[in-house]
């Protein structure tokens, strides 16, 4: 019966549940969309992985630190041809094959001078092409590279940079510079994810991306079927020790996913707390629209209570309703995540992440999360009206279709939220007083939710105040629409709050990620103002920079010096016994020139030349000062004993936490082979920068995968990538803001149904068509400016705290993006506008004698 | 006093001058006829109805339920359409006219007073008087303003919202409003059917005194003789056509032509009490 009565009432409302439908669409849709988007990666990468991996890899040693060795500029490590015969000479061993793979080469097409490998995450490798029983690659045209001047080339580098056989290739190395012509096409057996292959056959792959004949990276070996992975591994630990390292494929396999696994998650988690958002603000929606229905229906609750239904049948009725939207919404959502995974994979594709749609992971958890996320969420958001419609009495409901008065239920709010408001921004004065950054980061995050969920509550109470404010001026604006506006936007405050609450959301976050973008933005400039005396700097995109490289830039005319920079893998022991893992800035006399690294005593030249420096912050928590000794061992090299020189200062993110030590310092410390390439080169000019600026470009134009910059280009660098950032933000959030408009477009559109025949009443006395659409419009505009109004507020508070919090940390500027907090409000009115459309378009089309005539 | 009555005045003067016959005409319905559906299910809620209603004067319109009354004071106020004939108001013809002249047209010649829901809950009393002049975008005549609200006696009452005003109150910010605005003419559909015999008599007092102290024209549709007996003239509606009428009505005179008319139509004894009764229940309700 109950259930009748609840379907009915379901379609019968339809129009009204659509709204609420596409808030649980758009939520269930971007969290099962995430979760298949990562799914289906992280089994594309485990094919791939699985396909690459050989039964047990033989490698140098890992002797600590160096992870991302190729990547901060550091050789890569061999091993001895003998190795191999080793390898193939243990029991169980089929065959073993001598692998050589570089990841920091680059690949450019000499006809353009264009870098053809991959701009994003992916990797670009070069190696050596050899036949295993399980390769990942097949040749699918052309031939195997033979000797020096031919290389095999991936199909979808090809693809993409519109090479074929007998094409000219350019691949930049560690060794040197090398020119070789494509011989054949490989395809991959699985997908690629976007990585770049170039092989060359052994003896040149080892001649030209090694420098060093007869060595290997690894060697890769496969069993005869005698023993298992693990055995065959015990057995090739027994033959060499430490000496080198043998992982199984299971353990290979691992090894690469926790490379990858960590970008995916980060992708995860934080597209999950986006659709963790826009499920809260879907959850309003939710709750506006059961609300506006139950109040709709006050009086056929009164009548079914008075006839002797129970409160917990109505109840019942209502969650019922829930329920049916809650898997409705779900199923649809769950399909539209489908769509959106196939969406992000094409999206990614564009960014350089090559997956296949066609093989779309859907695990038995999406579905389950779905339905769980969807019907969970749309059942709590109707219960609290649903609780609130089963306790007004019989004749209360009957008697008007207004809401009870709420006084108490008011004060209640009114105390709960202030209390709520007032202790979330005492924890964020807290946070922002906060000396550690730790600490302070917590107070953050209990501030930024305590704030918010203490502005949600009193949002209805604030709408009095600031729309009354707000609405001030309409009546002298726009006549008789603005006052009637006003006093609509006015008359259900818990109504009007809950709407703006929902937009305040996404307004708040943006504001708040848009305060904290332009202070990393004017902090960082600050900081390159005041620190940074190079006029040139010069990075790779990948790897580091070769000595060819360094060369050419030494070799420009025009500049007054060049300094070095490496990064060096070392262990810290410092007298206290605190062993510590990092790496240090091995740099050359001038640097100090290039990049002002104030001491706080003795001197950052002198480090340079003997000894080390070491941050305030390292020094206090040890306890250290101006010649103290430190233990350093270099990895891979020798173990030096330095004495502090220099403690230098924090309040710059350019240098805060760095050590720094002599370019030849590290020089002596470390074997020749085991110095890592620079990572950065600054330079300054002798005079007419412009000219020398050219001229770098000039002598650089060769290497593609140079990033020449000056102060101003690098300053734009750094703003350009923070705007990425935010702009990823921007896109994120706007899906919580597309689901706040929809709740200001169900909110209208159910005013204007309840309002119906006040709508008639008006048209009968002559209010004309228009007029009335500027009414709704103006009302919808006036929520939506209050939700900025809230939102920007809490978005500057969360800003600014973070900012505080983050000052130690080099964020030392506060900038107010003044264009953004106009544009968000700009924004809204537009928001506004656009949600009235519909219910305005609606209302005006009434007619007017049945709209009198309803009741 | 005299400022207040002038426009009134110089008003029916104008009118008076120059077109003669027509200016004792404030409304005038021509072979009205509205039918509503098609085909089988096509009822005709008014069959050809002339009539005209004289400027300055109270009209009441009455018949049973069902017999058009609503229907006709829809079509002569614009806001609805008819199916053949043509409506006059203060000599515009009105019939084809375009939804924004029909709207110009209600809210600077027409005044509305509905059986209830006359106002608008977010305005307060004074607000919803002058609602109708602020859509137009013009200034209340002050003075003018001050007489109505005086003689409505609700003076105390401008700051309330309609919630907390009774419900005879309610009306009579409605009749104010109505009047307010100056208009050719009020319509009433109603206007005491909600109301206790003791806040629907003063509304009428209230509506009697606007025609004869200030020169109004309104015309009202009732089921209660009491009310008819108000107004100067008496028009009686059966199946969409004006069956008869009455001038200088009295409730009793009415009423005893409604029996009379009720035992035409149906042969059945006591007739009246759906009439009458419909009246009180509406009272009750
Ligand atoms: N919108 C409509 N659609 C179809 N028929 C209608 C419509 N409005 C009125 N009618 C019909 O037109 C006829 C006249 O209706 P009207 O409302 O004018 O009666 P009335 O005299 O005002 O009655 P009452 O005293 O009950 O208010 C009735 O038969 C009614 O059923
Ligand atoms: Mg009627």
């Amino acid at each position: 019966m109950i259930l009748k009565t609840s379907l009915r009432s379901f379609f019968a409302h339809k129009g009204r549940m659509a709204l609420s439908l596409t808030a649980v669409v758009l939520s269930v849709a971007f969290v099962s969309g995430t979760l298949v988007f990562t799914d289906t990666a992280t089994a594309t990468f485990d094919r791939l992985f699985a396909s690459t991996a050989s039964d047990v890899a033989v490698s140098p040693a890992d002797d600590g630190a160096d992870h991302n060795e190729q990547s901060g500029g550091a050789m890569a490590r061999t091993l001895a041809a003998s190795v191999v015969r080793q390898v193939a000479a243990q029991p169980g061993v089929k065959s073993a094959s001598g692998e050589v793979s570089v990841s920091n080469a680059t690949i450019v097409d000499p006809a353009t001078n264009k870098s053809v490998g991959p701009t994003g995450g992916a990797p670009t490798l070069a190696g050596n092409w050899y036949e295993t029983p399980n390769s990942a690659l097949r040749i699918t045209s052309g031939a195997a590279p033979k000797g020096a001047g031919q290389v095999l080339l991936d199909a979808d580098t090809a693809d993409k940079a519109k090479l074929g056989i007998g094409d000219q290739l350019r691949i930049i190395t560690a060794v040197g510079d090398y020119r070789a012509t494509i011989s054949g096409i490989a395809t991959f057996t699985t997908t690629n994810p976007g990585a770049a292959l170039v092989f060359f056959d052994t003896p040149t792959a080892q001649r030209e991306l090694l420098g060093r004949p007869g060595a290997f990276t690894s060697v890769v070996a496969y069993g005869d079927g005698s023993r298992t992975d693990d055995q065959l591994k015990a057995g090739l630990v027994a033959t060499f020790g430490r000496t080198y390292q043998v992982k199984t494929a299971a353990e290979q396999a691992a090894d690469n996913q926790s490379d990858v696994g960590g970008f995916l998650d980060f992708m995860k988690y934080a597209m999950l707390g986006f659709a963790g958002i826009s499920l809260l603000v879907g959850g309003f929606l939710i709750i506006n629209t059961f609300s506006m229905l139950v109040a709709q229906r006050t009086r056929e609750i009164g009548l079914m209570r008075a006839i002797g239904g129970s409160r917990s049948q109505v109840n019942r009725s209502v969650l019922t309703e829930a329920l049916v939207l809650g898997v409705l919404g779900s199923t649809v959502g769950l399909g539209a995540g489908l769509g959106l995974a196939v969406g992000l994979i094409k999206l990614m594709g564009a960014v350089g992440m090559h997956l296949d749609a066609s093989q779309l992971t859907v695990k038995a958890s999406v579905p389950i999360t779905a339905y769980a996320v969807g019907v969970v969420i749309t059942v709590l958001a109707a219960w609290l009206p649903a609780r609130r419609a089963g306790k007004v009495s019989p004749m209360a409901a009957l008697r008007d279709h207004g809401t009870p008065a709420e006084a108490a239920a008011n004060r209640i709010r009114a105390g709960v939220g202030l209390l709520l408001t007032a202790a979330g921004a005492a924890a964020l004065v807290a946070g922002s007083r906060s000396d550690s950054a730790g600490t302070g980061g917590a107070l953050l995050g209990l501030g930024v939710l305590v704030t918010l969920v203490g502005f949600v509550v009193i949002g209805p109470l604030l709408a009095g105040a600031v729309v009354r404010v707000l609405g001030a001026a309409l009546p002298a604006l726009f006549g008789p629409s603005g006052r009637l506006a006003q006093r609509n936007a006015l008359r259900n405050p818990r109504r009007t709050g809950a709407t703006a609450a929902a937009l305040m959301i996404g307004l708040a976050l943006v504001t708040g990620a848009s305060v904290v973008t332009s202070s990393m933005v004017s902090s960082a400039t600050s900081q390159i103002d005041k620190s940074v005396g190079a006029d040139f700097i010069v990075m790779s995109n990948n790897g580091g920079l070769t000595p060819n490289m360094v060369k050419a830039i030494q070799g420009t005319p025009g500049l007054s010096h060049v300094s070095r920079s490496k990064d060096i893998g070392v262990v810290i022991t410092s007298p206290d016994g605190h062993r510590e893992d990092t790496s240090i800035n091995a740099v050359s006399p001038t640097y100090g020139e290039d990049l002002r690294v104030p001491a706080v005593t003795g001197s950052f030249e002198g480090a340079l030349k003997e000894g080390i420096s070491v941050d305030k912050d390292y020094a206090d928590s040890h306890h250290l000062k101006v010649g103290d000794p430190l233990s350093v061992h270099f990895q891979g090299g020798s173990t030096r004993t330095l004495r502090i020189a220099a403690v230098t200062a924090e309040d710059n993110q350019l240098y805060q936490g760095e050590m720094y030590i002599g370019l030849d310092t590290a020089v002596r410390a470390l074997p020749a082979d085991r110095l890592p390439q620079d990572v950065m080169v600054l330079a300054g000019a002798s005079s007419g920068a412009d000219q020398a600026y050219a001229a770098l470009q000039k002598s650089l134009a060769q290497y593609p995968q140079l990033q020449v910059k000056n102060q101003a280009d690098y300053k734009a660098l750094i703003k350009k990538q923070v705007d990425q950032l935010l702009y990823m933000v921007y896109g994120l959030l706007g899906l919580a803001i597309v689901v706040a408009v929809l709740g200001v477009v169900n909110t209208l559109a159910l005013s204007v149904v309840e309002r119906t025949r006040e709508i008639g009443l008006l048209r009968a006395i002559g209010l004309s068509r228009r007029q009335l659409r500027r009414m709704i419009r103006l009302e919808s505009v006036v929520i939506a400016v209050f939700g900025a109004v809230l939102g920007t507020g809490l978005g500057l508070a969360w800003g600014i705290t973070a900012q505080r919090v983050l000052k130690t940390q080099g964020l030392n500027e506060l900038t107010v993006p003044t264009g953004t907090i106009v544009a968000v409000f700009v924004g809204a009115a537009v928001v506004g506008l656009l949600a009235a459309l519909g219910p305005a378009l609606r209302a005006s089309r009434m007619n007017v004698l049945a709209a009198i005539a309803t009741d | 006093m005299t400022t207040a009555a002038a426009p009134f005045g110089s008003r029916a003067a104008t009118v008076a001058g120059p077109a003669g016959g027509a200016a004792a005409i404030a409304a005038s319905a021509r072979q009205v006829t509205k039918a509503y559906g098609s085909g089988e299910t096509r009822v005709t809620a008014l069959d050809q109805v002339d009539v005209d209603i004289a400027r300055g004067r109270f009209t009441a319109i009455m018949g049973p339920s069902g017999s058009g009354k609503s229907t006709l004071m829809h079509c002569l106020a614009g806001l609805d359409s008819v199916t053949s004939g043509q409506i006059r108001i203060g000599g515009t013809e009105i019939t084809g006219l375009k939804d924004k002249q029909l709207t110009k047209l209600r809210r600077d010649k027409i005044g509305f007073i509905f059986q209830s829901f006359n106002l608008l809950p977010t305005l307060n009393a004074l607000e919803n008087i002058t609602l109708p002049m602020d859509i137009a975008g013009r200034r209340p005549d002050q003075a003018w303003l001050d007489q109505v609200v005086a003689t409505v006696g609700l003076a105390a009452r401008l700051k309330h919202r309609p919630t907390q005003l009774s419900g005879g109150q309610q009306q009579r910010v409605a009749v104010a409003r109505a009047l307010a605005a100056k208009p050719e003419i009020i319509f009433g559909d109603e206007p005491t059917g909600n109301l206790d015999s003791r806040s629907g008599a003063e509304v009428l007092t209230f509506l009697r005194r606007s025609v004869d102290e200030l020169g109004q024209t309104i015309v009202m549709v009732t089921h209660d003789p009491v009310a008819a007996g108000y107004a100067d003239r008496v028009l009686f509606l059966a199946d969409g056509r004006i069956v008869d009428e009455m001038a200088n009505p009295t409730s009793d005179a009415v009423l005893e032509r409604m029996l009379r008319f009720s035992a035409a139509e149906t042969p059945v004894p006591a007739p009246a009490g759906p009439l009458t009764a419909g009246g009180d229940s509406r009272r009750n309700a």
